[in-house]
């Protein structure tokens, strides 16, 4: 548990730390926003990819349910944002159930197409069902109630609902890095079969998995709804934003407490960069570091970094991880 | 008699599809039967084939039926080196490295060719690009019969390939049973190289054949790497003949759906199809996987 303690205190750092962020850069705010956004759903994607073990290529549809589900309920029906929020959450969880009753059966490769073709479903539901979710042309949120006079569409309070929702997801990551659930889907993870024979029924915690997943990346998914205020099917349902999350937390850790937040940092920081240089083949970034943490490695900067640690003052493998 | 002529050229136009697919599908088939390696960037070749014929035809004036002759040894050649530099060094790791390996070298390809040639669409213009065949009341575009029949030959010479050379036959055995081949003596790291090279060449030339009808921007992979996924588990996973089926029962399902159910939900139609055959006949429609 001392351990479990200090993992505590530094989420609290970390969050603390973020916390100085718009005062620190109060021009870049954008950047902050998404950094803390896809922070937090890049963590909560982990939940089931990193900790579960199961590469999800289709977290876009989860993403796309919480945004839409938010807006659509304030654009056609008034619901305040934070309700329809919750109802995002909810619906995100209930069709991670059905979806992951659906194809937990399936295993590796085979998973990770799966879950693909269901969020290209869904973007493609998205795009034609015109009446209810506006068709390709997407929404438009124009105007949104303000809860203790907070207006939702300022950068400033969305960086801090955003930095919220990744306290949360983080302390999500800390108690799956020290309870019996956590230790379950590591189990599941390395060595199905076995955990298995110990008496851990996979599907039902792979389920449970997901579904947690599920829900704080539809949080995320409304956040990002209000942050980028329009949306349309091919940006928020998109396979690239899937593969975005799962390139993030492997990039940063996949499987650890603040991977996917490093990983956040380092892409979406490295990206703003380049966009500079590459236009709007920034995106090259991520292919380069992908290919370079698969290959170097695999635990990626979190891992690369505690190896570096623990082989320093010996250095009897020199150049067998470069960290970063 | 006129519904029974636009069936006609709804099923004709889905063959004609479909082959495209199939050749895509045949590349993912052989790579993961081969090397059990899932590509994630079979798009991403094609476009990188079609902007290749692109350059060829706007630089040398290479007409992309010729320019196959130029692009096929090259990219078995970036195929294999692909292989060699990302994927066998990882051989050995959990099997969802390969797929983000895949997905980063994808990413690379396609974010080079977006700083490379922009955004926009670019197209060629051939004297053949709109001309039609007739046959009867049927028309079938010319260009796409010429890419069929180019796509029928590719296939029947991999199949001679695989079926009547030692390195066919050293590549199925590799598929079969890795250990035992080593044991009788295949050089199976090799075996694997080629296959990607093979598999890489063919998603290639899938892109070179769509030049002359297709506009080429920087993602227009991802819809192919999408079809390929569905061509590979409607046949099962690895087995290379399937593929033209899965190809061909893709293009003509997609055809037939778009005309008379909903052409807004074109892809959706053989996603559905993916996944029933995932959930209850993972090995495919045509029993056990075989190269």
């Amino acid at each position: 548990m001392e351990r479990a303690g200090r993992t505590l205190l530094a989420v609290l750092v970390v969050v603390a730390a973020l916390a100085l962020y718009p005062q620190l850069f109060p021009t870049r705010l954008n950047l902050g926003v998404a950094i803390v956004l896809f922070a937090a759903m890049a963590t909560a994607w982990d939940v089931l990819g990193g900790w579960g073990g199961q590469l999800s290529l289709g977290h876009a549809a989860l993403l796309g349910i919480g945004g839409y589900t938010m807006a659509l309920l304030s654009l056609r029906l008034g619901v305040a944002p934070w309700w329809g929020m919750l109802a995002g959450v909810a619906l995100a969880a209930l069709f991670a159930a059905g979806w992951g009753w659906l194809v937990f059966r399936l295993r590796g490769p085979y998973f990770a197409l799966s879950t693909i073709a269901v969020a290209e479903m869904l973007r493609l539901v998205a795009i034609n069902w015109k009446r209810v979710t506006g068709g390709a042309e997407g929404l438009f949120i124009k105007t949104l109630p303000q809860p203790l006079g907070l207006n939702l569409f300022d950068r400033t309070v969305e960086f801090y609902l955003g930095l919220g929702l990744l306290g949360l997801t983080l302390l999500v990551a800390w108690w799956l890095s020290w309870s019996r659930f956590g230790y379950y889907l590591q189990a599941i993870r390395e060595d199905q079969e076995s955990a298995q024979a110990m008496g851990v029924n996979p599907t039902r915690y792979k389920i449970l998995a997901f579904m947690l997943s599920a829900a704080f990346t539809a949080a995320g998914g409304a956040l990002f709804a209000l942050y980028v205020s329009f949306f349309e099917p091919h940006i928020i349902f998109d396979i690239g934003v899937s593969v975005e999350l799962a390139l993030i937390a492997y990039i940063g850790g996949a499987g650890t407490v603040f991977g996917p937040t490093i990983g956040a940092v380092l892409l979406l920081a490295a990206g703003d960069l380049f966009r500079n240089y590459f236009q709007q083949a920034n995106l090259l970034i991520y292919g380069i570091l992908i290919i370079l943490i698969v290959r170097f490695a695999p635990e990626g900067v979190v891992g690369g970094w505690a190896f570096v640690v623990r082989r320093w003052p010996r250095a009897r493998r020199p150049a067998a991880a470069p960290a970063e | 008699m006129a519904e029974v002529t636009s069936l006609i050229q709804v099923v004709v136009s889905g063959v004609l599809t479909g082959g495209v697919y199939a050749i895509v599908g045949i590349g993912l088939s052989l790579i993961f039967g081969v090397m059990r390696v899932v590509n994630f960037a079979p798009g991403e070749f094609l476009a990188l084939g079609m902007y290749g014929a692109l350059l060829l035809f706007t630089r040398f004036h290479l007409d992309p039926y010729l320019a196959i002759v130029v692009i096929l040894p090259a990219a078995v050649l970036l195929g294999y080196m692909v292989e060699k530099v990302f994927i066998a060094p990882i051989a050995h790791a959990p099997e969802h490295s390969s797929i983000l390996m895949t997905v980063g070298v994808g990413l690379v390809i396609s974010n080079l060719l977006l700083f490379g040639f922009g955004a926009q669409p670019q197209s060629i213009y051939t004297a053949y690009s709109t001309s039609t065949l007739r046959l009867g009341a049927v028309t079938f575009s010319l260009p796409l019969t010429v890419s069929f029949f180019i796509t029928v030959a590719a296939i029947a010479g991999l199949y001679a390939v695989l079926t009547r050379t030692e390195v066919g036959r050293a590549m199925r055995a590799t598929a079969q049973n890795r250990d035992a081949a080593e044991l009788v003596g295949v050089d199976t790291a090799q075996m694997r190289g080629l296959a990607f090279g093979i598999g890489i060449a063919l998603a290639m030339l899938a892109g070179t054949l769509l030049l002359p009808v297709l506009y080429v921007i920087p993602t227009v992979g991802g819809v192919f790497t999408l079809k390929a996924f569905v061509v590979t588990v409607l046949a099962g996973m690895g087995n290379v003949l399937g593929a033209i089926g899965g190809g061909l029962i893709l293009g003509v399902a997609e055809s037939l759906g778009a005309t008379y159910v909903s052409s807004g939900y074109r892809d959706a139609f053989g996603l559905i199809a993916f996944l029933l055959v995932l959930l209850f006949k993972p090995a495919g429609l045509f029993g056990r996987s075989r190269v």
